[in-house]
């Protein structure tokens, strides 16, 4: 037993260097760029933060681009709790959840036997060694069961609960200086650890498709794949496999506005069914979870990170539609609640409402009716958008008041916002919303 | 004619004996099984027995020898691995050997711990181990010298080999350990270890 726990200790020691390497790395730059804006004028702070997001952002890919699953799940988490990463590197860090590093043929195979205790040989009737697309955690490749059934077999890299519990264990040593100034709250690593863990159990993925797949039987254009339980475990997962492109590629075939506005609903009226109705998210909603099709139909993938959350998502879209902070206090403390969590004092907490304005004001202007997506192009508008956003919630998290759920939330709604403009759609969110509301099942085009 | 039948008369009461032999051991663990109880099994004389393994370790360094020719056999017959790039190629080596070795777990931990015995035979530095030895380290040394010739890795010369046969040693000794489920973290222990070698190799060398 000794010789065992030296040799995964040394594997931990090296993973935990890198991480270790990288946390203190950023750590130390944030304390450094926090001190020095003390100092600086606003245009030196300006200049400085351009540097500082250049310098960690080209850290965090490089190292985390060699890494596996939880490091870029930490990426992601620290990106989104400090508030200090530009939008390309929100990007990159999506980008590499999709090229994680794979596992060689012969790896994948011996890995099916560890979990499922035979080759896949054995058990299909063919089985592709290649695998056709990347995972957080592990890969897929494509087979055909006994009864000639096209299937997804993903596998997971093996030993990656250990690996990813010991990253974790690094991190928040790593990490101990903003745990204690609350800058990082533990409560949000506790959080994020306890979505990776739960992501490397296949057995709850196949859950939540289950689930999943009852909740949009009879939505006939969205598809959800099927589980085979008896070609899965907590470390293989057998899917049905669902055709279409991804987004990239289904960008290429050149889709009319007409189409991509027809996806755009879609996608939009998905959330807003998890949102409003389910309470429960489909919390990665990034590119690579989806697949397209030519008929505008879209098919649902990676099912591994998914959240119940009791915030009530409709509260908070009317409240930005009507800019419903400005009718009272009532209103006003109702909506920094949902948003900052109940302890944070309102006096304090209403100091964010100029920034949450400056960013509804070029998203979407008051009194201008509903909520649409994509209908104003102007150039930089994006960036000035991010740039009032990351304001925003720097304030929140400078202060240390953060409703977790809200969190969660607005970093869906971010990723759902990026596949719409990433699809160049053009989305009525608020005519979406009502027909969700009022139970009406389909989406046909909707254009502006 | 008759002589090539008489040895394959002979490889064939070889095989008999081990199979009855490593039945045993797993029934039994290696210490516990005596001559007696293999050549009953194996249903032969003891006398004959020793005819052909004087003592259960030449049997143990038999079953070795076969599993090692096998394991160069599969590698050399497996077309697509001919393709595959070096960390991959000598990770199905040592990941084959272990599938082999699955079953006889048990007499393999027992055997492992005799050759820690410098008298022993078993010893990777006796006399009687070096032949099987020295086909292997050849065998490894074909194919660092087939990566060497396509540019994936620089000339790592006889030291390569000889490097290799310790970290597969290292490998066995993790696996005859690893109490995780499907021994998957022998799995990436092996997988990281070969990746950050061969990185290693193609980005400096020794230089590194």
């Amino acid at each position: 037993m000794k010789t065992s726990k030296t040799s995964q200790k040394n594997g931990a020691l090296q993973r935990g260097f890198r991480i270790g390497k990288l946390g203190f790395g950023l750590v130390g730059s944030y304390l450094g760029y926090q001190a020095q804006n003390l100092l600086l004028s606003e245009s030196g702070k300006a200049q400085r933060r351009a540097r500082f997001q250049k310098k960690a952002s080209q850290r965090v890919s490089g190292e985390l681009g060699s890494l596996k699953g939880a490091a870029m799940k930490l990426g992601q988490l620290l990106s989104m709790q400090s508030g200090v990463f530009p939008q390309e590197t929100l990007r990159e860090f999506a980008a590499l959840q999709m090229h994680a590093p794979g596992m060689h043929a012969t790896l994948a195979r011996a890995q099916f036997k560890a979990s499922m205790g035979k080759f896949p040989e054995d058990v299909f009737r063919e089985f592709d060694p290649e695998p056709f697309a990347a995972a957080s955690l592990g890969q897929v490749h494509r087979a055909l069961t006994r009864k000639g059934e096209k299937v997804a077999v993903k596998i997971q890299y093996p030993a990656i609960r250990s690996a990813i519990e010991n990253d974790f264990k690094v991190f928040r040593s790593a990490t101990f200086a903003p745990q204690l100034t609350g800058h990082l709250p533990t409560a949000a690593i506790d959080e994020v650890q306890r979505g990776v863990m739960e992501e490397t159990d296949y057995v709850n993925e196949a859950k939540n498709l289950k689930y999943f797949r009852e909740q949009f039987e009879d939505i006939e254009w969205v598809t959800v794949p099927r589980v085979y339980e008896e070609l899965s475990s907590d470390r293989t997962l057998t899917m049905s496999f669902v055709e279409g492109r991804t987004l990239g590629s289904f960008l290429e075939t050149k889709p009319s506005q007409q189409m991509r506005d027809l996806v755009g609903a879609r996608l939009a009226e998905l959330f807003e069914i998890q949102t409003c109705r389910l309470k429960v998210l489909h919390a990665d909603q990034h590119p690579g979870n989806y697949l397209f099709r030519p008929d505008g139909s879209i098919g649902m993938i990676d099912f591994g990170c998914v959240k119940r959350f009791d915030v009530d998502w409709r509260e908070l879209r009317q409240f930005y539609e009507e800019w419903g902070w400005r009718k009272n206090e009532a209103a006003a403390r109702r909506f920094l609640k949902i948003i900052c969590g109940p302890k944070a004092p309102y006096e304090k907490a209403r100091k964010i409402l100029p920034d949450v304005e400056e960013w509804l004001e070029l998203f979407h202007p008051r009194g201008s009716g509903d909520l649409f997506f994509g209908r104003k192009r102007e150039p930089g508008l994006e960036r000035k958008m991010q740039a009032a956003w990351n304001r925003c919630l720097r304030r929140v998290f400078q202060n240390k008041w953060i409703n977790p759920e809200y969190t969660f939330l607005s970093r869906a709604d971010v990723g759902l916002r990026f596949l719409l403009e990433q699809l160049g759609a053009v989305v009525n969110l608020s005519e979406i919303a009502r027909r969700v509301e009022a139970g009406q099942k389909t989406s046909k085009a909707i254009t502006s | 004619m008759k002589q090539g039948r008489r040895v394959q008369k002979k490889e064939k009461t070889k095989q008999a004996i081990l199979k009855a032999a490593l039945g045993l051991f797993a029934a039994k663990g290696f210490y516990a099984t005596t001559t007696k109880a293999i050549s009953k099994k194996a249903r032969i004389a003891e006398g004959t027995l020793f005819n052909y393994f004087e003592t259960k370790e030449d049997l143990a360094l038999y079953f070795f020898e076969e599993e090692l020719s096998g394991v160069m056999e599969w590698h050399r017959a497996n077309r697509r691995l001919k393709n595959a790039d070096i960390a991959e190629k000598l990770f199905a080596i040592i990941q084959h050997l272990l599938e082999r070795l699955e079953p006889y777990e048990e007499f393999i931990g027992a055997v492992y711990m005799r050759a820690l015995t410098p008298t022993s035979k078993l010893s990777p530095f006796s006399f009687e181990s070096q032949d099987r030895h020295l086909r292997y380290l050849r065998f490894i040394r074909e194919i660092l010298l087939q990566a060497e010739a396509d540019g994936e890795i620089p000339p790592v010369g006889d030291f390569g080999a000889y490097a290799f046969g310790l970290f597969q040693l290292a490998i066995l000794t993790h696996w005859l350990r690893d109490q995780s489920r499907g021994k998957e973290q022998t799995l990436a222990l092996l997988d990281r270890c070969l990746k950050m070698a061969t990185h290693f190799l193609r980005n400096g060398g020794w230089n590194w």
